[in-house]
């Protein structure tokens, strides 16, 4: 009972980091319907440069906020240089021109940074465990979680109530009609790209957190494919949802099926779970179910 | 765009010549030659290293046939190629090292060609299994589905289990001697180059062959529209699990033939990196032609190693640049598929048609 107590709540925690990188994905598709295999590295990136800061001894918070305006000068950068050319182009082109990406974001960062596991040092937060009840959890994890919650909410708001959030809406729902409203699409586009590099690196910050730095944290950016997935690939609260998910999934496979398949089957099993979600519900929970004529 | 271009007012006049391998003598003439620089040539000329540079291209011409395959003639885009070509290697290495061999086939030195058949063909029911979901999504999604083959695949059942049997830890290693087609031991790059040219030669062959054939129509019908290839009357999971059987298949020989060429079998050769790798090969050379695929393997292997030559003289007052050489590969890439895919997204294949065309019609052009 207690293990899944404790599997619970830290998937439930893990799954507010995933949440908030699904969202930034999301929010590209939805956007300018770009279907980004990089999210990966764009946590990479945003857990990286706000190490580097942190190391030269700047204050958390604010060494994140200065990861938070690199990330979005990279956004920008991004999708001017690369995506901006790709609109309207077949979607394998432009899955592969962010499969590009990601492999050169990733050499970039093994080149500059290395391969060895860095962690913050001091730790940001301290090594104590709480006890909530029976429960113990560790602080890494709570104030991530935390962290992550109060960003989702800083998100959703900003979507809902400020003029360029309704602007973004509106372009995802009806680019067409948000053009002819005066929405400028190319903005759009690069502050979605901004959010979502944003985004990403605080989730790659609190992810390095809890276990140090390396490129294997990249690979945790990827669990936002069978989030989004879960989610449906256009709904932001499918993203929250299917992120708290597949934290949760993960960490109870980890407790339960580890004793009989030794070995990486919490690494595997969001995947796993994914595909045989996809055969049975191929649009997600929430997501647009397309139908498709000759 | 695999018309070919006759002499103005020449027409053929029988199905026969219309079908025919070679449609010009020219053509028959400049294969005829390919395979003579190919099988002769190359062997007697290169060094150690342009062959070791030839079989890489071989290895990844293999690799990459199953991709194109998929993605340009059936447009079921796969990201997990790796996977299949892994489950080709380590089916075959196992064989050799665990299965108990007839002395006699030992001795005549089939273990080895059996070996890779039977590899092939279990890579391919591996890919079928993979792409069951292919019946229920598309696009996107597939993409995930093959994505999470790699990672079942490799990350998990090769890396966990499979690597454990025989207790020998990481990495297979294959002792010297065992890998040996009929009397030849192969064991150095010269005998590994003949074995690579005849593989991709018959593979290359087989799936060209293939592609002109009823299921070859079928795939390039469900490539531009599955809808309408249903209504055809196009049994379309059938042929797509046949794509996926035939990808599999030509990946499980490249894997089986690549153990010849490597010291130790390890999951490291198999990685995520791989499968994307191939599909930047395709795409780069060209989607939806064979000729592609050889182009791009031939561009994305000779490049790579003149960026390691160019690399060298740096080293010296960048030390680091040669140290983290995988990393500064990856980068580059990753750039050069990016930038394919904004400026030239018809691939290298394009470029070649382009060239044929202009001196088929040379010097009196239509136009």
């Amino acid at each position: 009972m207690e293990l899944l107590l404790m599997a619970l709540t830290t998937g439930i925690m893990v799954g507010g980091i995933y949440a908030l990188v699904a969202l930034g994905w999301v929010l590209i598709y939805k956007c300018s319907g770009v279907l980004n295999l990089a999210m990966g590295e764009l946590t990479l990136i945003g857990a990286y440069v706000s190490l580097s800061f942190y190391s030269m001894g700047i204050p958390f918070l604010l060494s994140l906020l200065f990861s938070l305006i690199i990330g979005l000068v990279l956004g920008i950068l991004t999708e001017r240089i690369f995506l901006d050319r790709l609109i309207g182009e077949p979607v394998l082109t432009v899955i592969m021109v962010t499969v590009g990406l990601s492999f050169f974001f990733k050499g970039t960062v093994e080149f500059i940074w290395g391969v060895d596991t860095r962690t913050f040092d001091p730790p940001v937060f301290s090594m104590e465990p709480m006890r909530i009840g029976p429960l113990i959890i560790g602080k890494v994890y709570l104030w991530s979680f935390l962290a992550a919650l109060i960003l989702l909410v800083a998100f959703v708001s900003f979507f809902k109530y400020t003029r360029w959030g309704l602007a973004m809406q509106a372009t995802a729902d009806d680019e067409m009609a948000a053009l002819s409203l005066g929405v400028s699409a190319r903005f759009v586009y690069a502050a979605a790209w901004a959010i979502a590099f944003m985004a990403a690196g605080v989730g790659g910050t609190l992810l390095g957190n809890i276990n140090g730095l390396n490129i294997s944290v990249g690979y945790l950016g990827l669990l936002v494919l069978p989030a989004v997935v879960l989610g449906g690939l256009n709904s932001v609260p499918g993203a929250i949802v299917g992120g708290v998910i597949i934290g949760v999934l993960e960490n109870l496979s980890g407790a339960y099926l580890d004793k009989y398949f030794p070995g990486g089957i919490k690494e595997i099993a969001p995947f796993v779970f994914m595909t045989v979600f996809l055969l049975f519900k191929p649009y997600g929970l929430w997501g647009w179910e397309r139908i498709e004529r000759v | 765009m695999s018309t070919t271009w006759l002499p103005c007012g020449d027409y053929h006049q029988s199905y026969r010549e219309d079908h025919a391998w070679f449609q010009t003598r020219f053509i028959k003439g400049k294969m005829i030659l390919l395979g003579l620089v190919l099988f002769i040539f190359i062997p007697l000329m290169g060094e150690t290293y342009s062959l070791s540079v030839c079989n890489q291209i071989g290895y990844t011409v293999l690799g990459a046939l199953g991709v194109q395959l998929l993605i340009g003639f059936c447009g079921q885009v796969t990201l997990g190629h790796a996977a299949f070509i892994a489950v080709g290697a380590y089916t075959s290495t196992l064989l050799i090292l665990e299965f108990p061999w007839p002395q006699f086939i030992l001795d005549i030195g089939l273990a080895y060609p059996i070996s890779i058949f039977i590899a092939a063909v279990t890579a391919g029911l591996w890919s079928v299994l993979f792409g069951l979901p292919s019946a229920r999504v598309k696009g996107f999604y597939l993409i995930l589905t093959t994505m999470a083959a790699q990672f079942i695949t490799v990350e998990f059942i090769i890396t966990q289990y499979v690597s454990q049997i025989g207790g020998r830890g990481q990495a297979f290693s294959l002792p010297p001697g065992t890998i040996k087609i009929g009397p030849w031991v192969i064991d150095s790059d010269l005998k590994v180059y003949y074995m690579m040219i005849v593989l991709t030669s018959l593979c290359i062959i087989g799936l060209a062959n293939l592609l002109r054939s009823r299921a070859g129509r079928a795939w390039v019908a469900i490539r531009d529209n599955d809808i309408s290839a249903e209504v055809m009357g196009i049994n379309v999971i059938k042929y797509k699990l046949l794509a996926f059987f035939v990808a599999g298949f030509i990946g499980g020989v490249a894997g089986a033939f690549w153990i010849s060429n490597l010291a130790a079998i390890s999951p490291e050769h198999f990685q995520w990196f791989w499968s994307l790798w191939l599909v930047g090969v395709i795409l780069i050379g060209g989607v939806g032609s064979i000729h592609g695929a050889v182009f791009g393997s031939i561009f994305m292997v000779v490049v790579m190693e003149l960026l390691q030559l160019a690399v060298i003289p740096l080293a010296d007052e960048y030390p680091k640049l040669l140290m983290d050489f995988l990393f500064v590969k990856e980068a580059a890439f990753g750039l050069a598929i990016c930038v394919f895919m904004i400026f030239e997204p018809y691939g290298l294949a394009y470029r070649w048609w382009q060239v044929k065309n202009y001196f088929n019609l040379w010097p009196f052009s239509y136009r």
